[in-house]
């Protein structure tokens, strides 16, 4: 790997990004970085693993959203002491955060593992069914969390101030940003994307193809869940219906908007949503044409809606058609979906 | 017309490499192969003719592992691999192609070669590239210029030709230089050209490569083959050297015949 | 590529569907609590944000200024209470404009907000109405949008048990914040988080039934109760009220039973009471559509309800006639906020007649989110305890004369409080929980055949201790807790009695 492979326009523009997002405490007010851009990064991570599921897997999954709650509710269980509801654990903080990340990978294989024969639509509606089982286990078993959920859950002392946590955020999405797309020319990645194209072919090679696709929902599981540590450090708190079926499908919604076989996508569609949810309600006079709060998710329906109709993509889809027209006389670039690099900005 | 007890007789072979006996497959009622015994000798080139629906690719399927036979053995090299799963077959020096190219459309053709190579060498599971991949990169580029698509490495397989495919579906076959090899009609929708470099190559091949051969062409089959297998509506018809089948009236009047007219 | 892209899209159209159709129906399936009303979120229009529109470039201003007090209200408008938005704000509203001299922006909506109210010379400005959905985890989003975005130091709100014990851990990590809890009724963002700066003027979900027991032990001679009600912390909360009550007074509880949330087949759970030979009496604590449906597999399984061996909390209501027959009349019905219309004093009745003076119409949830008169509202529970906060926030700003630059000095007055307040005075106690009184009402036969609710008795000074059952050390109320003691109740005994509409003092 020379120096001039690596300053490709994709990678200068990821460089570029990256200084500003690094920037932005300095640049914004506490709010947008505290707010709305630590939750892109959160929910870009966990957006992420199912860009990482569809695009190398072709297995589209609704329970990711379930373990970044695993991941949450598992700190939250070993990190409280002395709290109203869980297990009490009153573990050190980081060790919690081992603990809550070994249980919700091993949690991702066991599901992974019962998804394994799986695709399509069957592997969607089963994700489904363990999201809503999920919530069900969490609202019933008072030991690990009953409807209250676990409360007063502190992050550790280094991560205190929330730009910390902002930070954080950055550094996790950009690793898994990374590490996600040199995946896909790794050998996993490679098995991973044969898998999905073509099961029986990968078989008869000498691939155990369901162990490839656990271990694929057990390794987004492992990052899902490390997006579900740092959101219930953002969050204090995590009850039954921070996962129950809404919370998964907005996660779902997000990856599509930003455009599901893209990981800059991910992220596009957490900052879009998340920049919805935030401000739409504030624009002049959006309350006189019926869209008040209360119909957020019907305006988010249609936005969806419009996307799919207009770019089944998503926006990381528009914008690398864009780019491609612009660069069409330039390069005779390979084929495969490289992205829009500057889709994020 | 049609035999349910297999005709021909099975000569004993010492050393069979594959050895199957007694196959049934029953998809619902319907019985696609009834009673299949056939003996393979190391080294053998076979060639499988039938009419469609004779059960060649059900055959195929069966001793790959692709599917499991409701009644009978398989075994290979004295292995007993009837309930093997079809992973397995590579670990035992097995390859296959697909009567309908099945390569990895998003990948490009030395990802496909790739994996193939990576797949026999039980090199799964790695999440990041190490100096092993470049070597295993490079053996893809060698098996992908014998197989005539050298200048194509970065193109998606999704985007190749028909022929193409089909080179790189025996590409990713020879590869990792089995010593089993079942081809389905590798011949088939190929170019005049293209079945003689196909001749060439499969002609290339060491002597001690076993080669199973489902193939529609028959200039293609005879020239390949020492011996050819007849099946017909899920049972051997009759099997003998190219030459006594061309000159078998039955197979005529069953399966040449039928060719002839369609 | 190409088999993704067209296995992902038709997935994805499906779960955009599925999406669609959950946006589309709003919260109405979504049962997680079903209070008396019926859940509707069709009408909460019209939110009107005063002040800054998207002004996302403001500097952090939100440690400055302390000249005006920046209010912002918690309500919901998703969710199952989502139909009780108007009411909410209302609520706070009508405190403002009879006590801060505010006037309100429509005559129609209490959405529109209010504006001119101003308590020793400091002015209290809207910032903000956060639009919850029930779940802690929107309303802490929304909290801190109304904070950290709109900068408001005050909260009002918010709605449902759940948030309020996210919302005072917020405040406990927001020191300088002051947040006057609304109707939020779990026990333990008082009596567990203890924030400094989190007050509740009003009672949490067990004191409600504080003093069922002594009638229904002492007058009524029950010794033995079966308790049914909802497997969720409301649930468990009403229910451990009246456990702690009962038990108090030295009755005993024999069975306890929780079905899940949203059950529709109950049969199973009524089997596990017991017969009605066996016990004294039923305690009926389950919610929403359960109601009805859970009493009805009771008349199946073990025959016709009789009003004298049944109780229940405030889900146990006069429409339950309409299935179940007069029969139930006599059944006793623990309190909420405020009393049933049959009771009027003269501070009632003021406080009635300023809310159909402040608004011509409020689309409340009592009159299903249509045009009805304000006082339909004023006189229910959800709109009188965003009430009881508002006027709080206003003496406590009168008794600091308007400075709210020192926060202790602030919370330390609002913490000393005594309210007058229409329905009852209301103070708090030492974790900044409401003592309150506490109305129990009784199902009747009028005298044209229906039955109706009517107050038997006021229960004075009821906190959230009962007797020391709750405490800081115990656990919240759950499945096996409280445990039944018997215990002294400041109130036992002390109930007022209410004979056709007027207390006997």
């Amino acid at each position: 790997m020379t120096a001039r492979r690596l300053l490709t326009r994709g990678n200068i523009g990821l460089a570029l990004l990256v200084v500003v997002l690094l920037a932005m405490p300095n640049l914004a007010s506490a709010f947008f970085v505290n707010f709305v851009l630590t939750q892109t990064m959160m929910l870009g991570v966990a957006a992420a693993t199912i860009v990482f599921l569809a695009r190398y897997g072709g297995m589209v999954s609704l329970a990711q959203f379930l373990l970044v709650g695993v991941a949450g509710f598992m700190f939250g269980n070993a990190a409280v002491e002395g709290g109203a509801r869980g297990l009490n654990l009153g573990m050190n903080p980081w060790l919690a955060v081992v603990f809550a990340i070994v249980i919700t990978t091993a949690v991702a294989f066991v599901l992974g593992a019962l998804a394994s024969r799986t695709t399509g639509l069957y592997f969607l509606m089963l994700t489904l069914v363990y999201a809503v089982i999920g919530f069900f286990v969490f609202a019933q078993i008072v030991e690990l969390s009953g409807p209250g959920g676990i409360t007063s859950i502190q992050r550790p002392d280094l991560m205190g101030p929330p730009v910390r946590l902002y930070y954080a955020g950055l550094v996790l999405s950009v690793l898994v940003y990374l590490g996600f797309k040199a995946l896909g020319r790794a050998t996993f990645g490679l098995t991973l994307q044969g898998v999905r194209d073509d099961p029986i072919r990968m078989a008869s090679l000498g691939y155990n193809v369901p162990m490839h696709r656990t271990l694929a929902f057990t390794l987004a599981g492992f990052v899902a869940g490390l997006s579900g540590v740092l959101h219930v450090w953002w969050n204090g708190q995590i009850d039954p219906a921070s996962i129950a079926i809404g919370p998964s499908l907005i996660l779902l919604i997000m990856a599509v908007i930003g455009g599901i076989s893209y990981f800059e996508g991910a992220w596009l569609g957490a900052f879009v949503y998340v920049l919805a949810f935030t401000y739409l309600r504030d624009l002049p006079l959006i309350d006189q044409i019926g869209i008040t709060e209360a119909r957020f998710n019907t305006v988010i329906g249609a936005v969806v809606l419009l996307i799919m109709v207009l770019s089944p993509e998503g926006l990381a889809g528009i914008a690398a058609r864009v780019w491609r027209r612009v660069n069409k006389p330039a390069s005779a670039a390979p084929t495969a979906p490289a992205g829009g690099p500057s889709s994020a900005a | 017309m049609t035999q349910t007890t297999p005709a021909p007789a099975v000569p004993a072979i010492a050393d069979p490499v594959i050895q199957v006996r007694s196959v049934v497959v029953a998809f619902g009622g319907l019985l696609a192969l009834k009673g299949i015994d056939l003996d393979v000798t190391r080294g053998e080139r076979l060639a499988i003719l039938g009419p469609n629906g004779a059960g060649k690719t059900t055959l195929f399927n069966v001793i790959a592992g692709d599917i499991t036979p409701t009644d009978g053995t398989v075994a290979i090299k004295g292995r007993d691999c009837t309930f093997l799963p079809s992973r397995h077959r590579p670990r035992l020096g097995m390859a296959r192609t697909y009567q309908k190219a099945r390569s990895f459309d998003g990948l490009t053709i030395r990802e496909n070669i790739y994996l193939a190579l990576a797949g026999h060498r039980g090199r799964h599971w790695p999440l990041w590239r190490s100096p092993v991949d470049r070597r295993l990169d490079e053996e893809a580029t060698e098996v992908a210029e014998s197989v005539w698509l050298g200048d194509h490495l970065d193109t998606a397989a999704g985007e190749l030709a028909h022929g193409q495919k089909r080179q790189l579906e025996l590409g990713m076959a020879i590869a990792t230089q089995p010593d089993v090899m079942l081809l389905d009609e590798p011949a088939s929708g190929l170019s005049r050209g293209e079945r003689e470099r196909l001749v060439e190559l499969l002609d290339s091949l060491a002597g001690e490569v076993t080669l199973l051969l489902i193939e529609h062409d028959m200039e293609v089959a005879f020239s390949l083959s020492q011996r050819v297998v007849v099946m017909a509506d899920g049972a051997m018809v009759t099997a003998g050297t190219p030459e006594q089948i061309q000159s078998d009236p039955d197979v005529h009047e069953i399966y040449l015949g039928v060719e002839a007219s369609s | 590529m190409t088999g993704l892209r067209r296995r992902a899209t038709f997935a994805l159209s499906l779960a955009t569907g599925l999406a669609l159709l959950t946006a589309g129906c709003g919260g109405d399936g979504d049962d997680t609590a079903g209070l008396p009303a019926e859940e509707n979120v069709d009408e909460p229009a019209d939110a009107g944000d005063d002040g800054d529109d998207g002004d996302e470039e403001a500097p952090d201003a939100s440690t400055g200024d302390d000249s005006t007090v920046r209010l912002g209200i918690l309500g919901q408008c998703e969710g199952p209470f989502g139909g009780f938005h108007e009411d909410v704000v209302g609520g706070t509203a009508l405190a403002m404009v009879n006590h801060a001299g505010a006037t309100v922006n429509s005559t129609t909506s209490a959405l529109d907000g209010f504006s001119g109210a101003e308590v020793a010379g400091t002015p209290i400005e809207l910032v903000g109405i956060g639009c919850g959905d029930d779940t802690p985890d929107r309303i802490l989003q929304e909290v801190r949008r109304l904070v950290e975005q709109l900068d408001a130091n005050v909260i009002i709100g918010p709605l449902s048990g759940d948030e309020g014990l996210a919302i005072a851990e917020y405040a406990k990590a927001n020191p300088e914040l002051t947040v006057l809890a609304g109707i939020s009724g779990s026990q333990e963002q008082t009596l567990h988080v203890q924030a400094p700066n989190y007050f509740r003027f009003y009672g949490d979900g067990a004191i409600w039934n504080a003093g069922l027991g002594d009638i229904l032990h002492n007058q009524e001679g029950w010794d033995t109760v079966a308790v049914i009600a909802d497997d969720y912390s409301f649930g468990h909360t009403s229910a451990g009220g009246f456990i702690a009550d009962f038990c108090a007074v030295g009755g005993d509880v024999t069975h306890r039973v929780f079905p899940p949330l949203g059950t529709t087949d109950y049969s199973s759970y009524i089997a596990q009471l017991p017969d009605p030979d066996e016990v004294d009496g039923y305690f009926w604590a389950v919610g929403g559509t359960g109601t009805q449906a859970s009493l009805e597999a009771f008349v199946n399984a073990k025959g016709d309800l009789t009003g004298d061996q049944h109780a229940g909390n405030l889900f146990f209501n006069p429409d339950l006639a309409q299935a179940l027959g007069t029969d139930i009349a006599g059944a006793y019905i623990g309190g909420f906020a405020t009393l049933p219309g049959d009771v009027q004093t003269p501070a009632i009745e003021e406080y009635l007649a300023s809310a159909d003076d402040t608004w011509e119409t409020l689309p409340g949830s009592l009159s299903g989110n249509e045009p009805a008169p304000p006082s339909v509202a004023a006189a229910f529970g959800f709109f009188y305890g965003y009430y009881t906060a508002g006027v709080a926030l206003v003496e406590g700003l009168a008794a600091v004369d308007g400075d709210i630059s020192d926060k202790d000095a602030l919370h330390a007055a609002i913490g000393g409080l005594t309210l007058e307040l229409p329905y009852g005075d209301i103070s708090l106690d030492e974790n900044r929980s409401g003592i309150v009184d506490v109305g129990l009402s009784q199902l009747a036969v009028n005298d044209d055949g229906e039955i109706v609710q009517e107050t038997v008795a006021i229960v004075p000074g009821v906190d959230q201790t009962f007797g020391g059952t709750f405490s800081p050390d115990t656990p919240s109320p759950s499945r096996d807790f409280p445990e039944c003691e018997e215990r002294d109740l400041p109130w036992e005994g002390n109930a007022i009695p209410v004979v056709d509409g007027v207390p006997q003092q």
